[in-house]
C-alpha cells in the first residue's frame, strides 16, 4: 500500500508546522510504502502530490479556538469553508474537492492538524515546537492504522 | 404609478476580492447603479514613501497573489527609469519569459474556474472539474507550466522574489531553459485544444463602441513597454499619463476611477491588447485569432474569454522565441547607483495596463508614488457597461438578473484586491405604489 505524508505549509512562523513534522520525518525510518513530501502551495499542486498514493496522511497547521500546539486528527468535512474558488483561496479543501470532482481522491485521506501559536515570521513559537513529537507519534499512528486497514482491504 | 424595483449582488462570486453591485430601477428606467469596492485601503502608496527603491519590486509584489509579477515589471522598469539603468537585451528578454508565465497562469485561472461556470450554467469550478474532466486537466497542466516559468526566475510562483533593479537575482541556466522550451512545445498544442473548446460554448455576445487602450510596442506583442495607444487616436509614452488620464474618487467605493481627461471611460485588458495588437501576435496566435474571426470584427466584451486563451498561445510562444535566441547576459543584474530621479513605467498585467510612477531622493529613497492598476481604470467601463446592460435584465428573476450582471463584470476579470482601490449585487426593483421603496 502507497501512503504519502504530506506536510502542507509555508516556511514562515507557525505555518511551517506541517513541513517541520514532514522533514523530521523524512528523516526517520518509515514503513516499506510510506514516502514523505512537501508542498508550499497547496492550490492545484496538492493534487500532483497526492497521485499515485492509495492513501495520504496530510500535516498541515490549524487555526481554531484550540490552544497553540494542539494536535488533532480532522475529516476533510472539519475544514471550514473559504470564498468560492478562486486562486487567493485554493487552500487545502479546495484542493480536495478538485481532487474529487477531478477522479483523483485517494482512497483514503487523513488529516493531522497542529493549532498555530503567534509566530508569523521566522521560527516556529514554542508551544508549536513542543509539539512537534505528538505530532510526530499521531502521523505514525495513522500511519499504521492505515496500512492495517489496507492489510485487511477495509 | 411607477414600479421600482432593486437589484442587489452582496458579494460578488468568481471574482477577486470583494465588492458589490446595487442597481435601482423606477419602472424601467435605471436611476441608481453602483460598483461599490469595499475592501479596505491598502495603504501601498504611503508606506512605500521612505523605503529604497530597490525595495519596490518586492514591495509592490505584495499587491496581488494572481498578478506579482505585473507589479514587479512596472515597479522595476519605473525605478530603472529613475536612475539611469539600461538592462541587457538577455534581461529584457528573460523579462518577457516571466511576464509570459504570469500571462499563461492568471488567463487560465480565470478562463476555466471563473468565466467557464458561466456558460456552462454550472455552479462553480468543481462542477466544471466534474463534468469536463479533460479540459480542467488541460487547464491545471498549463497553469503549472505558467507557475514553473514564474518560479524560474521569480524563485517561487507564489510571492515571487527574483526580480532586482538592473535584472535578476539569479538566471536560468541553458539545461533549465532547454527543459521548459520541451514543455511548451507540448503545451502550444494543448493550449489550442482549450480554445478550441472555448469557442463551441455558449460564450453570448456583447458588442459594444468602447475607447480601448493598450500599450503597442514596434516589433512585439506589447508585455513591458511600448506607447499607450488607443483605437481613438491616443497615443503617448508611459510619461504622459497624468495628462491623458484622471483619476477620481467616488464615495460608493474604495477604488479610485480612471477615465480620459475630455473624454469617458475606456477599456483595458486582453480584448483591448488583441484588438489594438493583432499584427504583432505570433503566427499560431494570429491563426488562432482568425478562427475566431467574427467575435473580434468589433469591441465584444463577452470575447474577452476568446482573447485571453489566445494570449496564452502568444506567450507560450514568446516564451519560446526567448528560450531560441537566448545569449546569457554578462551579469544577472546590470550595475547600478541609487540616485534622485523619476521614472513611469506602463506594463501589460494579465487584465491590462498597469501605470507606475515613482519619484527618488538624493540617496534613491522612495519620495512619492503612484499606481494605477487595470481594475481601477475598467471600473468605470464596468459601471457604463452595466448601465447599458441593465434594462435588458428588468424582466428577469432577481436570480437570473444577478447571475447576468455577475457573468457581465466577468467579462473583465476584475481583480479587487488590486484595485483597492473593489464586489457584492443589489438590485432595487420597488413598488413605489406598495410603500416599499
Amino acid at each position: 500500500m502507497r501512503i504519502r505524508v504530506i506536510g502542507v505549509g509555508t516556511r514562515r512562523g507557525d505555518d511551517a508546522a506541517g513541513i517541520a513534522v514532514a522533514e523530521i520525518l523524512a528523516r526517520q525510518a518509515l514503513p516499506a510504502g510510506v514516502t514523505v513530501r512537501i508542498c508550499e502551495r497547496p492550490g492545484a499542486d496538492l493534487i500532483d502530490e497526492m497521485d499515485g498514493a492509495d492513501a495520504v496522511v496530510l500535516v498541515d497547521g490549524t487555526r481554531s479556538d484550540h490552544p497553540a500546539g494542539t494536535v488533532r486528527r480532522l475529516r476533510s468535512g472539519e475544514i471550514a469553508a473559504g470564498p468560492a474558488l478562486s486562486t487567493h483561496a485554493l487552500g487545502v479543501r479546495e484542493a480536495l474537492g478538485l481532487a474529487d470532482a477531478l477522479g483523483r481522491l485517494p482512497a483514503r485521506v487523513e488529516i493531522v492538524g497542529i493549532e498555530a501559536g503567534d509566530a508569523r515570521e521566522g521560527d516556529l513559537s514554542s508551544p508549536v515546537r513542543d509539539a512537534l513529537p505528538l505530532a510526530i507519534a499521531t502521523v505514525r499512528a495513522v500511519i499504521e492504522e492505515t496500512a492495517s486497514a489496507g492489510a485487511r482491504g477495509t | 404609478m411607477t414600479e421600482k424595483r432593486t437589484i442587489e449582488v452582496g458579494a460578488l462570486a468568481r471574482v477577486e476580492g470583494e465588492g458589490a453591485l446595487h442597481l435601482t430601477f423606477e419602472g424601467d428606467r435605471l436611476t441608481d447603479l453602483r460598483l461599490q469596492i469595499y475592501e479596505p485601503p491598502r495603504m501601498f502608496e504611503s508606506f512605500s514613501r521612505g523605503r529604497r527603491g530597490a525595495e519596490l519590486p518586492d514591495l509592490l509584489a505584495r499587491i496581488c497573489g494572481i498578478c506579482p509579477v505585473a507589479y514587479q515589471m512596472s515597479a522595476v522598469h519605473a525605478v530603472e527609469e529613475a536612475w539611469g539603468v539600461a538592462i541587457e537585451p538577455p534581461i529584457r528578454a528573460l523579462r518577457r519569459l516571466y511576464y509570459a508565465g504570469e500571462w499563461i497562469e492568471s488567463h487560465l485561472l480565470h478562463m476555466m474556474f471563473l468565466a467557464a461556470p458561466d456558460y456552462l450554467g454550472l455552479d462553480d469550478g468543481f462542477a466544471v472539474a466534474r463534468e469536463h474532466r479533460a479540459e480542467v486537466e488541460r487547464s491545471l497542466r498549463l497553469r503549472k507550466l505558467g507557475n514553473r516559468m514564474i518560479a524560474l526566475l521569480g524563485g517561487r510562483s507564489v510571492n515571487p522574489v527574483g526580480v532586482c533593479v538592473g535584472g535578476f537575482h539569479r538566471i536560468p541556466t541553458r539545461a533549465e531553459l532547454s527543459e521548459l522550451a520541451d514543455e511548451l512545445r507540448h503545451a502550444r498544442g494543448e493550449a489550442e485544444s482549450l480554445l478550441h473548446w472555448f469557442a463551441r460554448l455558449p460564450v453570448p455576445r456583447r458588442p459594444q463602441e468602447i475607447e480601448l487602450v493598450s500599450l503597442r510596442h514596434g516589433s512585439e506583442y506589447p508585455m513591458n513597454e511600448g506607447r499607450i495607444v488607443s483605437n481613438r487616436g491616443l497615443d503617448i509614452a508611459p510619461a504622459g499619463f497624468d495628462d491623458a488620464f484622471e483619476e477620481t474618487q467616488v464615495p460608493h467605493s474604495t477604488a479610485l476611477h480612471c477615465r480620459l481627461r475630455g473624454g469617458g471611460s475606456y477599456l483595458v485588458g486582453p480584448l483591448a491588447r488583441v484588438l489594438l495588437n493583432r499584427e504583432q501576435l505570433s503566427p499560431s496566435a494570429a491563426a488562432a485569432l482568425s478562427s475566431l474571426r467574427e467575435r473580434f470584427a468589433g469591441a465584444d466584451l463577452a470575447a474577452s474569454v476568446f482573447a485571453r486563451g489566445i494570449e496564452v498561445i502568444e506567450a507560450i510562444d514568446v516564451a519560446m522565441d526567448v528560450i531560441d535566441e537566448y545569449e546569457p547576459p554578462s551579469a544577472p543584474a546590470a550595475p547600478h547607483t541609487p540616485r534622485a530621479g523619476t521614472g513611469h513605467s506602463a506594463t501589460e498585467a494579465p487584465r491590462g495596463t498597469l501605470y507606475v510612477k515613482v519619484e527618488t531622493d538624493d540617496v534613491g529613497d522612495v519620495r512619492q508614488i503612484r499606481i494605477v492598476p487595470p481594475t481601477s481604470q475598467n471600473q468605470a467601463r464596468i459601471e457604463d457597461d452595466l448601465r447599458a446592460f441593465a434594462p435588458g435584465i428588468l424582466s428577469l428573476s432577481q436570480d437570473d438578473a444577478r447571475r447576468r450582471c455577475e457573468a457581465a463584470i466577468r467579462d473583465y476579470d476584475p481583480c479587487i484586491s488590486c484595485s483597492t482601490h473593489f464586489l457584492t449585487l443589489t438590485i432595487a426593483r420597488r413598488d413605489a405604489s406598495c410603500g416599499s421603496g
